[in-house]
C-alpha cells in the first residue's frame, strides 16, 4: 500500500517535473524561431482573405465613390457598363482598392480589372492581402 | 474600358496611377490637395481627341515632370509641415 502509494507519488513527481523541463525547454527554444516563422509567413506565402469579406470590403469602397449610385453596386456590376464610370474613375476605384487591401496592383492587371466580380476575383487570389 | 485599351491610353493610365501612389506618401492634407489636383487634370484634358498624339504626348510629358517633382519634392513637404 505504501509502495504503490509512494510509486504514484514518484509518477507525480516525475511528470510534473517533465512538464517543468517541457516548459523551460519551449520557452527558451522557441521564441526566435516562432518570431522568425512570423516573419516569412507574412511576407512571403500569407494567407488568403475570405471571398464573401473581399466582397464586402469592395462593395462597400466602390459605394463611397462620388459618382457611385450604391443602389446600383452589386457583385457583377462593371465599372463602365452598370456604374457609369468611364477609364479615369476606375483608375480611382483600382488605387481605392489597393489601398484597403495593402497591395500595389501592377498596371498590366489594373488594366484588367474593370468590374466588381474582377476586383473582388484579384484581390482573393491574392495571397499578401490584408 | 470594354475594348482593348490603346498603347497612349495605358501610358495615361499608368501616369495617374504613378501620380495618384506618389501622393499617398505624403502628409495627408498635402495628399488631398495633389488627389484633387490630379483627378481634376485628367478630366480635364480627357476631351482632348484621342487622335491629338502631338497634345496627348506633350501632356504625357508634361505629367511625367510634375510626378517627378511630387516624387523629389517629399523631403521638403515634410520639413515644411513640421
Amino acid at each position: 500500500m505504501q509502495a504503490a502509494l509512494r510509486s504514484s507519488a514518484i509518477t507525480v513527481r516525475n511528470a510534473f517535473l517533465q512538464h517543468l523541463r517541457l516548459t523551460v525547454a519551449a520557452t527558451s527554444h522557441r521564441v526566435p524561431i516562432l518570431l522568425d516563422s512570423r516573419v516569412s509567413f507574412s511576407s512571403d506565402h500569407g494567407t488568403y482573405l475570405d471571398k464573401s469579406s473581399v466582397t464586402d470590403r469592395i462593395l462597400e469602397l466602390v459605394k463611397k465613390m462620388e459618382k457611385v449610385d450604391p443602389a446600383k453596386v452589386t457583385p457583377q456590376a462593371s465599372f463602365q457598363g452598370d456604374l457609369g464610370l468611364d477609364s479615369l474613375d476606375t483608375v480611382e476605384v483600382v488605387m481605392a482598392i489597393e489601398e484597403e487591401f495593402a497591395l500595389e496592383i501592377p498596371d498590366a492587371e489594373a488594366d484588367k480589372i474593370s468590374s466588381c466580380a474582377e476586383a473582388i476575383e484579384y484581390v482573393a487570389a491574392h495571397p499578401r492581402a490584408k | 474600358m470594354k475594348g482593348r485599351l490603346s498603347g497612349i491610353q495605358k501610358q495615361v493610365l499608368s501616369l495617374h496611377r504613378s501620380l495618384l501612389r506618389a501622393a499617398r506618401a505624403k502628409p495627408p492634407e498635402t495628399r488631398e490637395q495633389i488627389e484633387r489636383f490630379v483627378n481634376a487634370e485628367f478630366r480635364k484634358n480627357a476631351a482632348i481627341d484621342k487622335k491629338n498624339y502631338q497634345q496627348i504626348e506633350y501632356l504625357i510629358r508634361r505629367g511625367q515632370k510634375q510626378l517627378e517633382m511630387v516624387r523629389t519634392s517629399d523631403g521638403f513637404s515634410v520639413v515644411e509641415v513640421k
